[in-house]
């Protein structure tokens, strides 16, 4: 991952201390604003590759704020903090311009994956008819998907789950992100869905085309290697 | 400090109906004197127009003796109030009343015979030189009148002393009930949640009122003892992950010698303040949906759809738990709702069952529809639960086991059942037809 200039707009001295070393310690380098109407304007300001915006700022809201850079037409990924308590805070800061959302507390490589994530380069973004990498061919109008070339058949949930790990190559996924953006489920399951399926997806991939392409990252999630 | 009985609705109204009472009595009693006042001035004046006729014909028959004659027995037959005059150029000829001015047609003056009192009649001139007056004394009409008016005040004294032992009767009855009340509120007030207002049975507006208050304050009640259960449970469910968060930094900072060891104390405390975050999660989630605040952004939500994510998302976490899921399949079926909210509700009640049963157990997921609601039901053949628990279940941390062996914060069911509820629904737990296990029912309301 190369380094990155990242805004961080958050009024909690010490939760924006932490994240700040957690940043740092990837090699990126970390501005951080203690308000919103500071944080407003630095964002206009100088060239940051990622913002993520606490919910909750004094001076002006974090969902204010992002709605208020977007309708100016400033389009820097934006990660959005939200509590446990306001669940509603998630749909409200996506629909707001906000990339993606991540609930307090969190883990330091959840915060990272998603950080990593939002920034992904642009051609893999939104609306594109073909996703290739790691020697893969996803098309997402016939949904279909070919490995050097020989076809591979998946079922709905493995299809979706390729193409999120496609999009994101070379990036690592948290189970959570998976469970958030492949399956829309916004709570924490009692079984093993994000294993049973990557398995499956595993095993259909590997199926005599060569070696694995998807590895575990231990404790954190998974990345699809392009190489 | 008392209800006072001057300042209680009731006894407003009574005062007010009292007050339009008098004000129509008094309006009836000047218009029936006035009514029979210039009634009898008229029965006056027609009497006194006969006399005058009968004298006028006695003289234009038999001359001035008959008329004298016919003014004679006019006096004799009048009462003491009632006056004839016969009067020849200036002089008596016959009457009681003494020569006086010639007017003529209905006229009206103060008497010459009695101070203060009026003379009303009609007087004309018979024959030139020759006129008749005939008339009464007023105070005939005013005796009248005075006995009108002393009735009309007895039947209003009466009358007022009823409406005011009725008001203060009426008063004092609802002055006690809402003294009841008053009581009762305060005594709740005091801490005392279990007191009730006592209802009669008579159905009227007060009785109403209790019976709702009644009902609140039994909804109140049972919202506290649910916040007192929770309060407690959450306590003892925080209290075994904090102290096992406890012992294990304990036995890392006593116990561990190389890095490998303290960073697997550290992760093993992690998992335990995992725990502890994941059990509020699920509070401040139920708490959320309880809250009602999502249903603003309910939409329609296709039931079917859902059903066949159920299947696609568990199919294989359930085969490879080795469990059968079989999804029946439904027709489109829309409701109004918040769709991630009612798939968590049926992921956990398949989890549930996935988790809960023993390997080579079937569970089926199936969609019913009648014209009013609709109903999701998620069944299995495991071993199911006892009957007395079947209304447990739902509550915040009730578990079957009660030793807590099982993983899980036992709060997945009172999610659902808090969902159902945002949704206008139920669920319930019921033993299956002819066959082991347990059937889940969530009835959801049909939308308009």
């Amino acid at each position: 991952m190369e380094s990155m200039k990242i805004l961080l707009i958050e009024d909690d001295r010490e939760m924006a201390d932490g994240i700040a070393q957690t940043l740092r310690g990837h090699g990126h380098e970390v501005e951080i604003s203690g308000t919103g109407t500071d944080g407003a304007t630095r964002a206009r300001s100088d060239g940051f590759a990622a913002l993520i915006v606490d919910r909750m700022l004094p001076g002006l809201d974090g969902l204010t704020l992002v709605r208020e850079l977007r309708t100016d037409g400033i389009n820097t990924p934006v990660l959005f903090l939200t509590t446990m308590s306001g669940i509603d805070d998630r749909v409200q800061g996506l629909e707001g311009g906000a990339d993606d959302y991540l609930t307090k507390p969190f883990a330091a490589a959840e915060l990272l994956a998603r950080v990593h994530a939002i920034t992904r380069r642009a051609d893999l973004r939104g609306e594109t008819t073909l996703l290739k990498g790691a020697g893969l061919e996803m098309n997402l109008i016939r949904r279909t998907v070919t490995r050097a070339g020989h076809p591979v058949t998946l079922q709905a949930q493995e299809f979706l789950l390729l193409e999120y790990l496609l999009r994101n190559v070379d990036k690592v996924v948290t189970r959570t992100m998976l469970l958030e953006h492949v399956w829309e489920l916004h709570f924490d399951p009692r079984t093993n869905i994000v294993e049973t399926h990557m398995s499956r997806l595993r095993a259909k991939l590997d199926c005599g085309l060569g070696g694995e392409i998807i590895s575990t990252v231990r404790g954190t999630g998974y990345i699809l290697r392009a190489h | 400090m008392r209800i006072r009985l001057l300042h209680t609705e009731s006894f407003r109204l009574a005062a007010i109906y009292t007050a339009i009472f008098v004000v129509s009595v008094a309006v009836l009693g000047v218009t029936v004197l006035a009514i029979t006042g210039s009634a009898m001035r008229q029965q006056i004046v027609q009497y006194s127009q006969a006399d005058v006729a009968a004298i006028s014909d006695g003289y234009a028959h038999e001359g001035l003796h008959e008329a004298e004659e016919v003014t004679q027995q006019l006096m004799v037959a009048a009462g003491h109030a009632d006056f004839v005059l016969l009067q020849q150029n200036g002089v008596r000829v016959a009457g009681n009343l003494p020569p006086m001015a010639t007017r003529t047609g209905s006229i009206e003056f103060p008497s010459p015979l009695t101070p203060d009192h009026v003379i009303v009649g009609v007087g004309a001139n018979i024959a030139p030189g020759l006129y008749v007056f005939s008339g009464s004394d007023l105070v005939f009409v005013s005796a009248v009148q005075e006995r009108i008016v002393k009735l009309l005040l007895w039947l209003f004294a009466v009358s007022l002393l009823v409406a005011a032992l009725g008001g203060l009767l009426v008063s004092r009855s609802f002055v006690a009930r809402m003294d009841a009340i008053s009581r009762t509120c305060r005594a709740i007030m005091a801490g005392n949640l279990r007191d009730r207002i006592a209802v009669r049975g008579s159905r009227d507006e007060l009785d109403n009122l209790a019976i709702i208050i009644n009902a609140m304050l039994d909804r109140i009640a049972a919202l506290m003892d649910n916040l007192r259960q929770v309060s407690s449970d959450v306590a003892h469910d925080l209290r075994t992950p904090l102290t096992h968060l406890r012992q294990r930094l304990e036995r890392a900072r006593g116990e561990a010698q190389s890095p490998q060891q303290y960073a697997a104390a550290l992760d093993a405390a992690i998992a335990s303040a995992d725990e502890i975050l994941s059990l509020f999660a699920a509070l401040l989630r139920i708490a959320q949906i309880e809250g009602g605040a999502r249903r603003a952004g309910f939409a329609p939500v296709d039931l079917a759809a859902l059903l066949q994510k159920t299947k696609e998302v568990y199919g294989a976490v359930a085969e490879d738990a080795a469990h059968a899921l079989a999804v029946q399949p439904a027709a489109a079926c829309m409701i109004r709702g918040d769709e991630e909210l009612l798939f968590q509700l049926l992921a956990n009640l398949v989890e549930n069952a996935i988790v809960h049963t023993p390997a080579g157990t079937r569970i089926t997921v199936a969609l019913k529809e009648d014209a009013a609601q609709v109903t999701l039901l998620v069944s299995d053949d495991g071993p199911g639960i006892p009957p007395e628990a079947h209304g447990k279940i739902f509550q915040r941390f009730y578990r079957a086991d009660a030793a807590r062996s099982q993983p899980g914060h036992g709060l997945g069911l009172a999610l659902t059942a808090a969902v159902a509820e945002l949704h206008g629904g139920s669920i319930t737990a019921a033993k299956p037809a002819g066959g082991n296990g347990v059937i889940f029912g969530v009835s959801l309301p049909r939308s308009e």
